[in-house]
């Protein structure tokens, strides 16, 4: 009898060491001073960026280091893992890296702090569009770290100047010969395409919400308009045939190899791009601000990461003082341009010599991030399976367009 | 485990000198912690997931009890009857194909004097490839601009992916080829357990090879097929990773095991969430059951008839 229940003892003591072990660790907060910073994103890696921020750090602040807890690259997987911490009142993590669209949710579950008291430095360095991803119901809960912003990339060897409009950029596509298409950007179901058809909806002057995301404005004509209008542009060819399946990466390999003219994406394949010497876009490649509809100019969408302070920590005041500074300092921020990063200091790209910088500085100052009320997710996995089927014929636009009016309703309802 | 005990003569119920425990008590003993470990590690999970599913959430935090409404918003929710269908029509057809196909491959390595191994070897390579790796293989050959198979195909710019109907057809492609080979494996093993003897005494009675394939092969093949198809059956009910990973479940390629990932991490409602896994648990456990109980009849069966 006494042999089974040591066997018993032991088994259960192994799973719990072995449970114990898959929540993140937390032993270097237990030392006083000490703060961690969970980030996810493709750059969290180590020898990234973050290290390089944290190393910086902690070369001024010996007493107070950071350690970078790396998280899962997936957004989803980032955040579920903050969560899992979060959710126990957990004080492992210090400082949490925010993708843009996380701030009312982090803040209705009562995880994050206000840092009103930073708000005016913070202003007058940082770029607007990313401060206000960073506020919640007309309080600031988080300071920025990078931006990212969608640009059109177009072929200077086929086109003279960049389109204005999406209606110019089809009768463009129109001329080209045979083997090319017009346009390819992020049409897969996934996130990108709720992002890529946002930036069309904005640029036809729709919105969300109002200031506060306390009221619906969305417009259900506009929102008809600009999904007919992807509709039969990807029915006549203006849009390439792989647009409904391509992210990111396919949407590059697309351009990269001269069948499209014209592509929607962020900063970051622009290098890869120019150093491609095989490719008929080498050389030939130029960003611009994204088309407008009707008169209107193209808004760009934000991303990005922003830090805010865990409710839980223990080290707040340092914690605060880190975020600060990694969003105001020059070299910290020239770090992040090293990395293919979009800076969120003003001054980075007022200074910068580099034209495509000073381009994206342009891009930023009308870019506009997508509203990070509680609900996103739930807004963006609708607007797919809503808008995402009207684009590829499957549903009437105006109806999926009512169908998301009626949703959004909800969201602030609650 | 305690069936095959159970099965065999009963142990003459001595007892060891000087210790008061019978063989069969000292066995119960010596399984008790194992039994105990596989309850905590399986059965606690289950029966979690069902307390969860019987709770409200606001925003991950538990609201109180909510009765069967989650299994309500479930079941008249449009997505979820979207997901049955591409569930249940991906497994029939998928488990279907790769029986037809592995049955095909088992009685070829069965037969084949020659290049046995090299035989087995080539046939088994896509079992061994990860289903994730193979899905994002396969994605890339469907695609329009590497595009492999719309060039081998003279397709030209057809869009495989990105069209409803076409984007199921893909993934019950990758899924066939995928695990058509397993479906062969287990019923190679059925082949190599009927005496060759059977098949001599047949060719002398003069049965054809139809004949001796649809009334020799086949019946002593049934309780190999009973296991083959319980197992890619059970498997395919809960797929995720193929539809996931070449589709996001764009054009009505959303299994259920998606649509709980959804629930439990991109959109979280827990409540939600375990009602859809509990419901994805009972129709996997109502397809084992059903094979199980046919496997044990037909062994029954199979030994009588011996």
């Amino acid at each position: 009898m006494q042999k089974k229940t040591w066997i018993a003892a032991t088994a259960v003591s192994a799973m719990a060491v072995s449970l114990a072990a898959c929540t993140p660790s937390g032993d270097d907060s237990a030392e006083s001073g000490a703060i961690t910073w969970a980030i996810g994103g493709a750059r969290s890696q180590p020898g990234a960026a973050h290290d390089q921020i944290a190393d910086l750090w902690n070369e001024a602040n010996p007493d107070t280091p950071v350690t970078v807890e790396a998280l899962p690259e997936s957004a989803d997987e980032a955040r579920e893992q903050q969560a899992l911490v979060l959710q126990a009142g957990g004080s492992e993590f210090d400082v949490l890296g925010l993708d843009v669209v996380w701030t009312g949710e982090y803040v209705e579950n009562d995880w994050i702090v206000e840092l009103d008291d930073r708000r005016d430095e913070l202003d007058a360095a940082v770029l607007p569009g990313p401060m206000e991803s960073a506020s919640w119901n007309g309080s600031l809960w988080a300071v920025p770290l990078n931006t990212n912003t969608g640009v059109l990339y177009y072929r200077t060897d086929l086109v003279d100047a960049p389109p204005s409009e999406w209606e110019e950029l089809c009768q463009v596509a129109a001329d080209l010969d045979d083997s090319m298409s017009g346009y390819i950007g992020q049409g897969a179901r996934y996130e990108g395409f709720t992002v890529n058809w946002l930036e069309l909806y904005w640029s036809a002057g729709g919105e969300l919400y109002n200031e506060d995301q306390s009221e619906v404005l969305f417009d259900v004509d506009i929102a008809t308009e600009v999904t007919s209008f992807v509709a039969e542009a990807t029915q006549d060819g203006c849009f390439a045939p792989g647009f409904n399946t391509a992210m990111e990466e396919e949407s590059r390999i697309a351009y990269q190899s001269g069948d499209v003219a014209f592509m929607r994406n962020w900063p970051g394949p622009y290098s890869l791009i120019a150093e491609d010497a095989d490719s008929p876009a080498h050389e030939a490649t130029a960003v611009a601000p994204l088309p407008g509809f009707d008169g209107n100019p193209g808004v760009a969408a934000i991303g990005g990461f922003n830090n805010a302070i865990s409710a839980f920590s223990e080290n707040q005041e340092i914690a605060t003082d880190f975020v600060v500074w990694a969003a105001t300092d020059p070299e910290v921020q020239q770090i992040l341009v090293e990395n293919s990063t979009l800076p969120v200091l003003n001054a980075a790209y007022e200074d910068s010599d580099d034209p495509l910088i000073t381009q994206l500085g342009e891009v930023l100052q009308t870019a506009q991030p997508r509203p990070s009320v509680p609900a996103w997710n739930e807004i963006s996995l609708e607007i797919q399976s809503t808008i995402f089927p009207a684009v590829n014929g499957e549903m009437d636009p105006r109806a999926a367009a009512e169908q998301l009016a009626e949703f959004l309703e909800g969201t602030v309802a609650e | 485990m305690s069936t095959a005990i159970s099965t065999k003569a009963p142990p003459p119920r001595r007892r060891l000198a000087g210790h008061g425990l019978t063989e069969v008590a000292l066995a119960r003993l010596f399984i008790a912690p194992s039994v105990l470990v596989m309850a905590a590690v399986v059965l606690f999970p289950i029966g979690f997931a069902l307390v969860t599913s019987l709770r409200s959430y606001t925003r991950r935090q538990v609201d109180g009890f909510a009765g069967l409404a989650n299994y309500g918003t479930v079941l008249s929710d449009p997505a979820f009857w979207a997901a049955m269908r591409f569930t249940g029509l991906f497994t029939l057809t998928s488990v279907a194909l790769e029986f037809v196909i592995g049955l095909a491959f088992a009685l070829l390595m069965n037969h084949a004097r020659r290049g046995r191994g090299v035989t087995r070897a080539v046939i088994l390579v896509p079992w061994v490839i990860p289903t994730v790796v193979a899905g994002q293989m396969w994605a890339f050959m469907f695609n329009i601009n590497p595009g492999f198979i719309n060039s081998l195909l003279g397709l030209d710019d057809f869009n495989w992916l990105g069209s409803a109907g076409w984007a199921t057809v893909t993934v019950i492609a990758a899924d066939v080829w995928k695990t058509a080979p397993f479906a062969a494996l287990l019923l190679l093993a059925g082949l190599q357990t009927i005496p060759s003897e059977l098949y001599e005494s047949a060719r002398m009675d003069g049965a054809s090879a139809w004949q001796r394939f649809w009334h020799l092969t086949l019946p002593l093949l049934r309780p190999a097929i009973m296991v083959a198809l319980l197992f890619r059956t059970v498997d395919a009910v809960r797929v995720y990773d193929l539809p996931q990973v070449m589709t996001g479940g764009a054009f009505g390629t959303e299994s259920l095991s998606m649509l709980v990932r959804q629930f439990i991490v991109i959109t979280p409602d827990p409540g939600i969430g375990a009602a859809l896994s509990t419901i994805t648990f009972a129709l996997v456990l109502g397809v084992g059951v059903l094979f199980v109980s046919q496997i044990g009849r037909s062994m029954v069966e199979g030994g009588s008839t011996r």
